[in-house]
């Protein structure tokens, strides 16, 4: 993390004098600019990809980002967890400026990351080392969290025994051991099949409901993106703005089929509709 | 949380793992068998004096006499013993140091590309070739001979660490990383054993050049050890000694590379699930 901000960037915005309302805000993203630099054989081009991202998110919100593909989801969520620079801008977690990475925002990935010469149980434990908890605390820990997935039965099991639903959910538990302010998911569901994947939507939202985690999750699914977000932010095509805000005050557990949604999932295909139109050919297609 | 979970079960139970079973031990047994019943009957044939090619017993009779024998020069523990410290030492600075150049080849980029060159077209030198240099630089002794072992092997370990480190998925770095490990412990804790299969393959390349090395600088500078046995079996045209001498070279190299390597490699790929076969 960086240094201290100035009193009004920070998360306490003082009312009356003597009086403090604690808003909660966990991350602000201020004015964000983002270029890649394409390396083609000797030439070298810049690619705008976010221009100038601006939003807020509470701590304990459940915020769902969605766009079109190669739009810069991605990119967005590397740079929150400070594994990627930014040109313009800045990203504010808890009152300090992101500038490197450390294990206060954990991200969950698309792919299979986790290790496979571990168990589950080693495999969830593995960051905790680095926060300096003793081993038999660090055990305990990675186990309530198995716990929390339902894979108590499988802590000793390695990776290739597992079904790509219950590797996602061991995922889920080692970035939740962790405990961090904020837990980053880059469609974590993206590769699952449709069943596993409706039934993971409703275990992250109960697990949301019981940590009470601030999740940033993006997808290229709306269904996924209004029956899990309190907030939807919808992405235009590269350069990305954020294009609109939907909020979503429905009760829990929700899913897509919940009928007082589907105005707002049509809504927002017909709004992604246009952006993919838009998008290069070259950066259409559905990928991560 | 709900109490619904995946239909799906775990597949592990709908795979196998690939063993070495009794069939194949059996398989290895029948073409044993096979092989000395053919080098009997060609012995029965008589198309070359028994002195030129003798009989699996003659060179067993021989085998016996050689670990009998009091004369360390002739004496098969003594030479076996003095070859198999020769490629510890060897193989054990070859592995040691090819890993150590090979992470600073990962390290420093454009020195990592050019070594890689170096090291491929050094590797592909013949290792005999050596001898004569490792004689005037090193000396006739096992300075020289351990010298030749080793530069005959360090460069395949060089470039299969670098490789083998190059390779490994950036996704475990990426997410190691993303919990807060880095330098020294991410090499422990992540990028070896991301990089292991890989490894111990190329280690197993390794000792086997080392292994090719070893014979062949010990027929050619050696007092004493199984090439030695070989090049003195040869100059008193004693075939039952130099076949003796290569069924012992043959048993070193088959229990080295084909049990305690691939036993190791297999254990390491099952634990992995890299083995599974589906049924
Ligand atoms: N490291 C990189 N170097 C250059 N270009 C990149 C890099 N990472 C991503 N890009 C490009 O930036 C764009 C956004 O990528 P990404 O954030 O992965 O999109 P999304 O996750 O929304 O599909 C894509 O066009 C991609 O090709
Ligand atoms: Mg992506």
């Amino acid at each position: 993390m960086g240094e201290e901000l100035t009193e009004e960037r920070s998360n306490t915005i003082p009312i009356f004098p003597g009086t403090r309302l604690i808003t909660n805000r966990i991350l602000e993203l201020r004015d964000l600019r983002k270029t890649h630099v394409r390396h083609n054989g000797n030439q070298k081009d810049d690619l705008l990809v976010l221009d100038d991202i601006s939003f807020d998110v509470d701590e304990g919100e459940f915020v769902t980002i969605i766009g079109p593909s190669g739009c810069g989801k991605s990119t967005l969520l590397n740079i929150i967890a400070g594994m990627e620079s930014y040109q313009g801008g800045d990203v504010v977690v808890s009152g300090h400026r992101v500038s490197t990475l450390g294990p206060d925002i954990v991200m969950i990935f698309q792919e299979d990351s986790l290790f496979p010469w571990l168990t589950v149980l080693e495999n969830v434990a593995f960051g905790l080392r680095n926060k300096g908890m003793p081993k038999e605390e660090r055990k305990k820990t990675a186990m309530k969290y198995i716990e929390l997935v339902q894979l108590e039965q499988f802590a000793h099991s390695y990776m290739h025994q597992l079904s790509g639903g219950m590797k996602q959910r061991v995922a889920i538990a080692r970035g939740l051991a962790m405990n961090p302010r904020i837990l980053l998911m880059d469609e974590p569901f993206g590769a699952l099949d449709y069943r596993t994947r409706e039934i993971l939507q409703g275990q992250i939202q109960e697990i949301h409901e019981k940590t009470k985690k601030t999740i940033l999750f993006v997808t290229h699914d709306v269904r996924e993106a209004v029956s899990l977000g309190d907030r939807v932010i919808l992405l235009s095509h590269r350069p990305s703005k954020i294009k609109r805000e939907y909020a979503i005050d429905l009760p829990r557990p929700r899913s897509a089929e919940d009928p007082q949604l589907h105005g707002l999932i049509n809504e927002i295909q017909r709004q992604l509709k246009e952006e993919v139109k838009f998008a290069e050919p070259n950066g259409t297609g559905i990928s991560a | 949380m709900q109490s619904q979970t995946e239909q799906e079960s775990a597949p592990s139970s709908s795979f196998k793992t690939k063993k070495l079973d009794f069939t194949s031990l059996l398989d290895i047994i029948i073409g044993a068998v096979i092989f000395f019943a053919g080098w009997q009957a060609v012995f029965w044939l008589h198309l070359y004096p028994s002195f030129l090619f003798p009989s699996p017993l003659m060179v067993l009779e021989r085998l016996i006499f050689l670990a009998k024998s009091p004369n360390p020069k002739f004496n098969l523990g003594a030479s076996t013993l003095i070859t198999m410290e020769r490629l510890a030492a060897g193989f054990t600075i070859s592995v040691g140091l090819g890993t150590g150049v090979g992470m600073v080849m990962v390290h420093f980029r454009r020195f990592g590309r050019t070594m890689n060159s170096f090291c491929v077209g050094l590797q592909s030198y013949p290792s005999i070739a050596w001898v004569p240099f490792a004689i005037l630089i090193v000396g006739l002794n096992n300075y020289g001979i351990v010298f030749v072992v080793v530069i005959s092997s360090v460069f395949s370990m060089m470039v299969s660490t670098y490789s083998s480190l190059r390779n490994i998925p950036p996704i475990y770095v990426k997410a190691a990383r993303n919990m807060g490990e880095g330098g020294v412990s991410l090499f422990k804790n992540v990028m070896l054993p991301a990089s292991f299969p890989s490894l111990i393959t190329g280690i197993r390349q390794t000792w086997s050049f080392a292994w090719h090395a070893l014979i062949g600088a010990e027929i050619l500078m050696a007092t004493i050890g199984l090439g030695a046995l070989l090049e003195l079996g040869a100059d008193f045209a004693e075939m039952n000694q130099i076949i003796a001498a290569m069924v012992i070279i043959f048993i070193i190299g088959f229990a080295v590379d084909r049990v305690l390597f691939s036993m190791v490699e297999d254990r390491v790929r099952t634990k992995r699930g890299l083995n599974q076969i589906p049924t």
